[in-house]
């Protein structure tokens, strides 16, 4: 009780009188106590009443607007409070941050077809032409096998209806795209399929549209890979079309960065379609293109690009004539 | 605490609490939504008008200019200072304006620096624009960032409030070659001036 309760009651601690004060107030405070002790007494005498009237002192009535922290919070935090319920008895069960994840789709094409050079090339009539053309899917045997096992979750799979079901996937993807329709495209294109196709095009202006198809849509491959458990089964067909297309994308700003809106060209092809055959809701949906090694260079976009040029040590000067431009390998890649 | 306000000084209050009660009971709960509708602490509008699209120009109509629109924020100079830098930049093209500031020795030159090669960046890769030289300053400004405040200790117990500045810098490139602005000669403003005072009629007179 180091507080200052002099006349002032500034209620300072650190204030000369605070200790001072303290045995005269205990004293008096005693000396209050007996003299209405025995006045109390005399009250209850007096009145022939047994109950206890409790009696109020009013020491220290002033309000206190600054409560000082009490000594020994500063160190009350360091014990955590896990540490003191374990020791309490309770007991918390073991959390697992786990979270489920379901995968819809394949990463990546498994054994792609390898389409022959000069497929679009030879007419039919030649010698080599009518080669290609009775080369059929029944030649390889893997395709068949893969064939027959989606026909054993689908039973409604045939070659011919399905080449013409996934030219209509692809069609209405590409519709999707240009309209940017984000649950109708997640839809008809895998998830793998999905950012390649997006990919910079959030703030770009697409304009595809498919004039007409110049060869029948034709199965050419199949496979049924399965991912991480031995009964998981996807089943990937690679289907074969030749048509006709316009595209035109324009940029932020609505200028002309690629192709062109009245200049139709003739697309060779090869189009993977994937569905999860062991779910019961799967569907078949886009998964990715294949480009042949022999495919011809697409044309330049409408922009000069600057190209890095060879590093040179110091001394030595770039010679402009003797340089040549590198190409890029022909090599067979999925899109 | 009640007796530092004098008897005046309460009467007041009431009245002005009164009138905006008033005031807060006229407008009805549709009107009072739109007293601060955009948060003006945490919207980053220079950065958003990056991403919108305009829709594909017809091939008759004139190619329009890319804009790009760069920012940074929280610059530990100050605004003023900064402005000085801003708007010895403005209109000018992006390589002379780059050129100026390596050579400037204030603290923001090299920041503001950074800032436009970061934009030129940007504009080649993501906009589309065809040649980093064909860009220009449009706008660029400064702005005043979140101030931190310390105190700065004065003799007999005086203390003042210490600013720890902090700026955003704002710039907008374009592509083209910079406007040239038309020098009027002494003479042809003169000329002018001539001209103005002689069209000075009398109107509504008989």
């Amino acid at each position: 009780m180091n507080w200052c309760i002099t006349a002032t009651n500034c209620g300072n601690r650190k204030c000369s009188f605070a200790g001072k004060m303290a045995t005269p107030m205990r004293r008096t405070l005693v000396a209050l106590h007996r003299a209405t002790w025995s006045s109390f007494k005399n009250a209850e005498g007096s009145l022939d009443v047994r109950h206890p009237v409790p009696l109020y002192l009013p020491v220290r009535t002033k309000k206190r607007y600054f409560v000082p922290p009490a000594v020994g919070l500063k160190g009350k935090n360091e014990e955590n409070p896990e540490a003191k319920a374990r020791a309490a008895g309770l007991v918390f069960r073991q959390q697992y941050f786990e979270r489920p994840i379901n995968i819809a789709c394949t990463a990546g094409i498994f054994d792609p077809y390898i389409p022959p050079e000069g497929d679009a090339r030879l007419s039919t009539l030649s010698k080599e032409g009518l080669k290609q053309r009775t080369e059929q899917i029944r030649q390889s045997a893997g395709s068949q096998l893969a064939i027959r096992k989606i026909k054993e979750h689908d039973s409604q799979f045939t070659t011919r209806s399905f080449a013409e079901r996934a030219q209509e996937i692809f069609m209405e993807a590409h519709d999707a795209l240009t309209q940017f329709n984000k649950e109708k495209l997640h839809s008809l294109v895998t998830e793998r399929c999905y950012p390649e196709m997006t990919r910079g095009n959030r703030y770009k202006t697409i304009s595809w549209r498919f004039v007409e198809s110049l060869e029948p849509p034709k199965v050419v491959h199949a496979r049924c890979p399965d991912m991480v458990t031995k009964g998981n089964l996807y089943g990937q067909v690679t289907v074969r079309m030749h048509s006709k297309q316009i595209l035109a994308i324009y940029d932020r700003f609505g200028r002309l960065m690629l192709g062109g809106e009245d200049q139709p060209k003739d697309v060779l092809e090869y189009l993977v379609v994937e569905r999860h055959l062991v779910n019961p809701y799967g569907r078949w949906r886009l998964h990715g293109k294949i480009v042949p090694s022999w495919a011809p260079a697409k044309d330049p976009i409408i922009k000069t690009v600057m190209i890095p040029g060879p590093e040179l040590k110091p001394g030595q000067e770039f010679e402009a004539l003797n340089y040549e431009v590198p190409k890029p390998e022909a090599v067979q890649w999925n899109k | 605490m009640a007796t530092a306000m004098t008897g005046r000084g309460m009467a007041f209050i009431r009245n002005v609490s009164g009138v905006l009660h008033s005031r807060l009971q006229v407008l009805g709960p549709q009107q009072l939504s739109c007293l601060h509708t955009s948060a003006s602490l945490e919207s980053k509008n220079w950065e958003r008008s990056n991403r919108k699209l305009y829709p594909p120009q017809q091939p008759d109509e004139d190619r329009r200019p890319a804009e790009i629109h760069h920012s940074r924020r929280q610059i530990k100079y100050s605004k003023d200072k900064m402005w000085y830098l801003a708007k010895m930049i403005r209109g000018m093209s992006i390589d002379e304006a780059i050129a100026q500031l390596q050579f400037n020795d204030k603290k923001g030159a090299k920041i503001m620096k950074e800032v436009l090669e970061e934009a030129q960046e940007m504009a080649v890769k993501n906009h589309n624009v065809e040649y980093k030289s064909n860009l220009y300053v449009a706008e660029s400004y400064s702005g005043k960032g979140k101030y931190l405040k310390r105190i700065r200790y004065h003799g007999r117990g005086m203390f003042g409030i210490m600013d720890r500045v902090n700026c955003h810098y704002f710039v907008k490139l374009v592509e083209g070659p910079p406007p040239k602005t038309e020098e009027k000669t002494s003479f042809d403003r003169a000329k002018e001036y001539v001209q103005n005072l002689k069209n000075r009629t009398v109107i509504h007179s008989l």
